[in-house]
Order: C-alpha cells, then structure tokens, then sequence
C-alpha cells in the first residue's frame, strides 16, 4: 500500500509548459509500472480547447487543456488530485479553484516562491474542508509501484537503479526536493525501498506537517519506518518528535536534521531553505531538533552519512522479527524507448538525412558559413559580398571581387517606383498587404522582360566565349537558337542618352587588372547590335552578368545578385507608402482603353 | 525574508496609520543642511541621527548620536558617512525627531505557522529582554481579524489601564493591519513611547522583515531589501545575486571570511548537509553556496568563478544529491568553465577538488569532471555509491 498517491489516483495538472514536462516524466512511471497514464486533464486557460501530446513508451496519448478546474472533473469525473504549476503570483487562485472542488481531495503545489501568506490560507483551507494541501514548492509524492506526482524520483534510469517499480517499507518526508532522490535511493541500496515519498516543500511554512504524513504512514501497514529528513528553524521536527513519543508508534522514526553548521557560523548568518531560519533561544535549531527526536525514540544518525548505516539497521532489524520478507525482484523490466535523437548519440541507428546542406551550419553556438563562424568574419574584417561568396559560391573571395560586387549591388538596388516590381510593391503596400508579401509581390516580377535577364545573359555570353565564336557567329546562332540577345536593349536608354551606371561599372572592371573575357565580348556585341539600332546597347544586367561570369560566379547563382539588391529597394518603398499611410490604388478610368462590347441585354438562360 | 532599514519600515508604518517621528534619511552632511533650513520640525526640536546600515549594536559604535540639534546633526552626519564598519561601508543616516517621553512599550507581530501572533508588552527598550514573561500574546489564524475586545484584553493583560489600554490596543491593531496588508512576516517597535505633548502613542523604531516573495503585489516597495545577517553583501555575492535574479532555477553565494573549504553543492538541502560535514569534520567553511532547479550553465560557471577566487582555500566541494532534474553535464560544464579558467588565471595552486553527484546526464557529468585530471587539476570524482557526504571526509582527512 501507499499514502497519498496511489494505483487509483487520477490526476489535473494546472499549468503550462512546467506541467507537461511532469507529465512526461509521470507517464515514464506508469510505463515502467505498466499502468495506464494517470495524467487526464490540463487546467491552463491560454490553451483551452488543446490537447498536448505526452509520449507513453513509444506512442502518444492526446490530454485535453481546460480552462477550468470544473470543466476537467466535468469530463473526468475520477479526478481526485491536482498537481499545480502555475506562478507564484496565480498560484494561490489556482489552488483555491482546485480545493474547492468537490472531486478534488489532494492539491500538491510545486511552484516556489509563493508569499507565506497565501501558502497558509491555502493550508487553512484545505484544514476546514478536510483535504490535503502538499507544499508550496514540492518536488513531488511518489509511491513505489502504484503512483508518481510530479518530477520527483528523477530520469527513468534512476527510478530503475531506486527501485521505485515495486513496493519497500519505508515511508520518506522531506522538505528538500534535492534530497528526495537521495533517500529514495538510500532507502533502496540499504534497504527495500520505499512505499511512499513526499517534499512537503521547503518554505517556512508548508501547508502539511510532518504529523500529518506519520499518522497516514502509521495507518499504512505497508509502511514499517519512516525516515524525515529536517532542517533547522520553524517547530516540524519537534511537533513530529513529540507525536512519536505521545504514544506506542507502529512504525520506527529514522530523523536527520541539517543545520549545525549554523552553530560555528558568524552570528545571524542563516542559509539554506526559506524554512530554514533560526528560532529564539535555541528553539528550532538543528541541535534541539535532534535532540527532541532522539528523547522520542527515534533513530537519530549523527550525520547525514551515517544515515545509510542506521536504515540498513532498521530494516536488518525488520527482516530478523519478521516484519518484512526480502523482496522479490521482477525479472524484465519495460525498458523506456529512446528517442531517435538518443539512439543516435548512443551509435545505436542510422537514419538516412532527409536533406543535404553543404554551405551552413547553425548547430553550434552561431552559424558557420561554408565552415567559417561568422562572427570571426566579422571581426576579420569581411563584409556582406564574402558572405554570398560563400554561401553562393562556397568560396572565401578576395577584395577586390568583393568590391565588384558592392558596387553592382549598389547600382541596382532601386531604379525608381515606375520598374514593374517596385510598382507591384507599392501597389501591395497601398493594399494594406504585409511586408513579406509586397515584396515578394515585387519579387515576382522579375522574369524575362524585368531583371531576370542576368543568368541568361550571362548564360549565352558564356556560351559564346566557351565556344569561341566570333560577334556574327554569335549573333547568328542567337537568332535561330534563342531569340533576342537577353542583357542587350534598353527600353529608354540609348546611345545618344547612355547608361551611367554601365559605364561606371564597365570602367571601374576594365581599371582592374583582371581578365574580362565575357565582359569584353559583350561589348563587341554591343558595338554591332548598338550600329543597328541605337537602344540596342549593353545593359546593366547584362553588364553584371559578363562581370560576374569572369569573376567566377556560377551562371544559376546571377539572377540572385538582382534579387537581393533589388529587395533592398523593395523594402525601402513599403516602408515609403507605410511611412506616408498611403490609400488604396484605383486605376483611373482613363488610364483604360474599355474595348469590351457595348452594354446590352442578357439573354434567358437555357 | 526581507528585511527592510528603518526609513522604509517607517514608511511602511505611517502608511497604516501609525504615528512615528518626522524623519528624513541622506546621504551627505550637505544634504541635511539643506532640508535642515526647509524643514521646521528640525529646527524646533532635538534631533537623533543614526547611521541608516543593517548593523547590529549602532549605539556602541558610535553611529547613534542623540539630543542634536541641526548643526550637531550635520556634524555627526558628517562624521558617520564614510565610516568603515566591518564590510560595510556608511552611505546614509536617518536623522529623525527626538520625541520626549517617560513611558516606553514593545509592540511586534509575527510570523507564525497558523497564522500571527500579535505581542504587547507595557515595557520597553533593552527591559524587554530581560522580562519576556512580561510580553503578552495574541494568537490569530491566517485570513483573522483581531477584534477591539480582543486587543484590549492584550493590552490590559500586558498591565496597560485607563485611556492607554484603548490607546495601546489601536497601537496594536494598526501593527497588525500594517503586518496584514504590507505581507509582513515580522513587524517589531520597540519602544512604543507616549508623547508628551498630546499624549499619543509613537513608534521610535521600526524592525520590519517583509516576504520578498510578495514583492510582486507590492509596486510601492521601491526601496532595496537589506542583508539579513549584519553586514553589508560583498560585490561578488551581488553579482551572484544579480545572476540568481535572471534566470530560472538558482544560483547562491554567501562569503564566510577567514575559512578554507570551499563549497559548490548542489540543492538548498544538500548544500546545508555538506556544510554540516564540514563543521562536522572539524573544517573552516570558506562560503556558503548553491545551484538548483537546473540553472543555465553560464550561471553556474559565474558562481564557480566567484568560489574559485575565495583566498586561502584548500579544498573545493562540488557536492550533490541524485538530482531530479538538474542535468549534471550541462551545470557540470558551467562548473568545468568556471575552473578553467579560475586556473588560466593562475588560481587553484594546490586546491584539492572533491566531486559527488547523481541525476540526469550523471555518467557523462562525472567523466567530463574526471578527465580534468589530464589537465593538471587536483580532482577526485565520486558517483552516487559514494554516500552523499563521504567528499567531506576524504577531503578533511588528515
């Protein structure tokens, strides 16, 4: 048998993400125990109407999010206890609700930092309506083989290596939820293991006693001891020593207490729990607890070391009268499943990669581009051009490349509101449509006839070059293979009105002492297209393409280097229209030629 | 618990009602003077000046001077600011107005398990303390209102009669309306004293412990809580403290001058019983500390850091239980960090390590802790078959 917590409980849990790691760690339990998930219902009004997934061995059981506690015990009419996790500036509410309900009989609460006042009125409440209030800041209550609450007893191994899967004889309260798991696997190398474990919580004042646990463990015939694990300050021990030695006691007291250290510290200095505080003249102090437990009859170990030695005692005691039987261990037990991501670590599966990435990696402490941590990029001086020469070409570029492509960025960053996607923005933006979209309504634009000449231009240059054809050559096999020549033309610049801006980046290339060969070809071609009709001039994407094909750029990479300087002047005329709150664009009537037949009368239908 | 200076607590308490001294609290002799020549109730009556520091025994020291008037005050202000007592440094005085009386009383009210209890006595001062039978009790459970009947029965109880048991009884019951409201766990005047001039009761000192885990509900508490344990808190246990406030989980220091064992367990409950050995074992605590409710490892590396520089120690103990759910490799590397580079620093010259912990990740915690060896740390690894306390005793053998 057990206390408190056992093979009927049935569980709420009040809180969020806190409360659905302790039901992961609950559903461990019942699956090491092989029970069905105790867990069935959460209280947290942000997910009402939710379910959150908890895995049980290598499946997943959907519980459904309430508001209310009401709502739960409504639909799980065999709720009978409440685990909260919610903040200590909620917590008291929370409690209250649970208390308050009639199917409810004990609330544990794990949150910490809840003010001493509202942990006492939520003591005193549970008192009047006979119920059991367990913490604030309880690690748990866990019965061996029948039932967990909360993260108490630890990872799955170490409900294992503690036993915690079946029954022992000893019951265990403490105030740390540290040392719980400490006794607990005391109590299983020394002894048999443990019935029932509470943390009662460390504040000052919890909402039980020890009392109150020895009484439910002396009603227990499972239970054959109980250790308490205390701490100086507040009067716990002592009222627990004084019930042990009211009368003849069924079970055997085993009681450390921690805090003489307390006796050869400076004056005033106190640490430890919130509990842990020093009383008047000498009451509460660790000495004076030992003592009156020991005056009580019970097995008070020196230190916390001998403590092992004193329940290997106790249970040897146990065994020779009689009381207790050596336990039977079981022989298989579940073993938890691991997750692919532990399996993977432990070498034990191989799983096929979904996707393969050669250029990035973020999975240390910030991203490395094509092996190179960013933030030494950084610091060594690299800029923006470096970052696409790695990440577009997988290559560290040199200065010089890195300054073509700053300035190609810089002349095509914005050519005005009138090109297609700067208007396809700003129509998006004047539509009330988000950032993302307007610009991607722009990005859209860019296609055969708006900026999207650049790979294809210089694509065919390439081509040229590779091949080693002449101008004619060229020109020619365009004509019949492909059409016109993509990166020559200009809808409004000529050559009586030229680009500045090819010109400025043709200059600045050919100053360079670098080979040009697509460039210098391109503006062969110019010369003989241009002699033909003035506007067939080379134009800017097809200068960036010759340019960026001799610095080595792969051809599928060159519409990009128009994408993404182009997006910088998308967002600036989104950021335009917002900044003026600019109205909803209607096309004008007379920017329209109606050529749809005249109005006339619809005929019946057939 | 908090505890509160005498400036604020006062506050506190003239908000509920409670009659004090005027006072005002500065931080420089020139400050003073200024509010002395716009402040009247400074020039018309004597004044008292202490320093405003959570010291015990100011009276001894010297930082309580009495029956000043403004330029006495100033001159004593003067000569308090600055004082070095211990690790504390005086930055501010409370110069407040004497206020003549013959009759002292003591009137607290506490924390209890059920509730509060309200206390009265009809002496005061240091007479308390030597005549605790004399101090009588009132016993409310949490959520009870003390009624007027019930407070003036403590008070004719405590020996009050005629027009002061009604007097001493409101004294009482605005205490407890102040303790109630403000989330106090510990509220203490002593002396209550009767003014002279109208015969009213008045509050010349206030002790005031407010539960700092209230403090969200409380937007008006916008001063600073004060060390507890009569000095002033170093600049690296504010640092640490600093840390401990932004983070989940925990992370606690405390410095003990003059020890040689250094502690970094793990767990409020632990960490107490670790200490325990120490003292136990005969050893010299060099601190206190702790880190639970699995801290980030940053945090835990910090206050590694801070153990690390504590002088003269020999022995550091990185105790722990079988941690629920702290994982031990990820605060382990905080703590691996934090050694580190304690010893790139030249730091730890024959310091022993001593390690003992369980929970999650414990295996690959613990191996990452042994193989410090190969860096030339002084480190002996024990896992949970070691009993939790036994690091102490191997490390404090002789």
């Amino acid at each position: 048998m057990s206390i408190l917590a056992n093979k009927d409980t049935r569980v709420v849990i009040q809180g969020g993400q806190a409360g659905v790691n302790a039901a992961r760690r609950m559903a461990e339990f019942c699956y090491l125990i092989k029970r069905p998930l105790n867990v069935e219902a959460f209280v947290y009004p942000p997910d009402a109407g939710k379910t959150n997934e908890i895995p049980y061995g290598s499946g997943l059981i959907a519980i459904p999010v309430y508001k209310t506690i009401a709502e739960a015990t409504k639909h799980h009419a065999t709720i009978n206890t409440s685990l909260v996790y919610i903040g200590a500036d909620r917590a008291m509410k929370g409690g209250m609700e649970a208390l308050d309900d009639p199917h409810i009989k004990v609330v544990s609460m794990i949150t910490e930092g809840v003010p001493e006042k509202d942990a006492k009125l939520l003591g005193a409440h549970a008192r009047k309506l006979g119920k059991v209030f367990n913490g604030p800041s309880s690690i748990g209550i866990i019965s061996a083989g029948s039932c967990r609450l909360g993260v108490i007893g630890g990872a799955f191994d170490n409900l294992v290596l503690s036993k915690l899967y079946r029954e022992g004889s000893f019951g265990v309260i403490t105030k740390s939820g540290g040392l719980s798991n400490e006794i607990i696997w005391i109590c299983s190398q020394f002894a048999d293991g443990i019935t029932t474990a509470i943390g009662i919580g460390g504040d000052a004042y919890p909402g039980t006693d020890y009392v109150s646990y020895l009484e439910m463990f002396e009603n227990d015939p499972q239970t054959k001891a109980v250790v308490i694990v205390g701490e100086m300050g507040g009067d716990l021990e002592e009222r627990a020593a004084e019930w042990y030695g009211a009368k003849k006691r069924r079970i055997k007291l085993i009681g450390v207490v921690s805090g003489f250290c307390q006796e050869s510290l400076p004056k005033g200095m106190k640490f430890g729990h919130a509990g842990a505080k020093e009383g008047m003249k000498g009451e509460g102090s660790a000495r004076s607890k030992s003592e009156a437990l020991k005056k009580a009859g019970a097995l008070v170990p020196p230190t916390f070391g001998a403590l092992g030695p004193a329940i290997k005692e106790t249970y040897q005691e146990l065994l020779k009268s009689g009381q207790v039987k050596e336990p039977v261990e079981p022989a298989v037990l579940p073993r938890l499943p691991k997750s692919i991501e532990e399996a993977m670590k432990a070498d034990e599966v191989m799983v096929a990669p979904l996707i393969r990435t050669t250029i990035s990696d973020d999975r240390g402490d910030e991203p490395c581009y094509d092996g190179y941590p960013a933030s030494e990029l950084i610091n060594k001086g690299y800029e923006i051009p470096h970052v696409i020469g790695l990440l577009w070409d997988k290559r560290l570029i040199s200065k010089q490349e890195a300054e073509i492509i700053k300035r190609i960025m810089m002349l095509s960053a914005d050519h005005g509101p009138c090109v297609s996607g700067a208007y396809a923005t700003i129509l998006a933006a004047c539509a009330g449509i988000g950032l993302s979209q307007s610009v991607a309504a722009g990005m859209i634009m860019i296609g055969p006839r708006f900026g999207g000449a650049v790979t294809d231009a210089g694509r065919w240059f390439k081509h040229a070059v590779d091949n080693k054809m002449n101008v004619d050559e060229f020109l020619a096999y365009m004509k019949k293979n492909v059409g016109p020549v993509p990166g020559i033309g200009h809808r409004v610049k000529s050559l009586r009105n030229p680009d500045k801006r090819v010109k400025e980046l043709v200059g600045y290339v050919k100053s360079l002492s670098i080979k040009t060969p697509c460039l210098d070809f391109a503006l062969e071609v110019e010369k003989v297209t241009a002699a033909k009709k003035d506007n067939l001039i080379l134009n800017v994407d097809g200068t960036m393409a010759a340019v960026l094909v001799d610095i080595g750029f792969p051809i599928d990479s060159l519409n990009g280097f128009f994408i993404l300087s182009r997006t910088i002047g998308l967002i600036g005329h989104w950021v335009d229209q917002k900044r003026q709150d600019s109205r909803l664009i209607r096309l004008f009537d007379y920017l329209v030629n109606y050529a749809a037949p005249k109005r006339r009368e619809v005929p019946p239908l057939k | 618990m908090a505890k509160v200076l005498e400036g604020p607590g006062m506050g506190l308490m003239k908000k509920w009602g409670i009659a004090v001294p005027q006072y005002v609290v500065v931080t420089s002799a020139d400050e003073l003077a200024k509010l002395g020549q716009a402040n009247e109730w400074m020039k018309k009556s004597k004044l008292v000046a202490k320093a405003h520091e959570a010291l015990g025994s100011r009276f001894k020291l010297g930082l309580v001077k009495v029956g000043l008037d403004v330029n006495e005050a100033v001159a004593a202000t003067k000569e308090m600011i600055g004082r070095q007592v211990g690790s504390i440094t005086v930055t501010q005085v409370i110069v407040s107005e004497m206020i003549p009386h013959k009759e002292e009383y003591y009137c607290a009210v506490k924390s209890t398990r059920e509730g509060s209890e309200i206390l009265v006595a009809n002496c005061g001062g240091i007479e308390v303390e030597s005549n605790w039978d004399r101090v009588k009790r009132l016993t409310l459970d949490v959520g009870q209102q003390p009624t007027s009947e019930a407070l003036e029965k403590l008070a004719k109880d405590a020996g009050f009669s005629g027009s002061l048991t009604k007097k001493m009884a409101d004294f009482a019951g605005k205490m407890f309306t102040c303790f109630d409201n403000e989330d106090a766990q510990y509220l203490e005047v002593n002396p209550v004293v009767v003014r002279e001039s109208d015969g009213e009761l008045v509050a010349l000192d206030a002790v005031t412990l407010l539960d700092g885990d209230a403090k969200f509900r409380h937007p008006d508490w916008n001063f600073q809580f004060a060390a507890e344990f009569g000095r002033a808190y170093s600049k690296d246990e504010m640092d640490v403290m600093a840390v401990d406030s932004k983070i989940k989980g925990s992370v606690k220091f405390i410095e003990i001058p003059g020890g040689d064992t250094a502690m970094l367990p793990a767990g409020g409950g632990a960490s107490v019983y670790y200490s325990d050995a120490v003292v136990a074992r005969g050893g010299k605590l060099a601190n206190y500390a702790e880190y639970s409710g699995d801290p980030p490892d940053w945090a835990v590396e910090v206050l590694t850091e801070k153990i690390c520089s504590l002088p003269h120690i020999k022995n550091i103990i990185v105790g722990g239980a079988i941690a629920n759910f702290t994982d031990v490799k990820k605060t382990f590397g905080g703590i691996i960090n934090g050694f580190r580079k304690a010893k790139s620093d030249g730091k730890l010259k024959s310091v022993k390590i001593w390690v003992r912990r369980g929970g999650p990740r414990e295996k690959e915690g613990l191996d990452a802790m042994r193989a410090l060896r190969d860096e030339g740390f002084d480190i002996h690894v024990f896992d949970r078959n070691t009993p939790l306390t036994d690091i102490v005793d191997k490390a404090l053998q002789k």
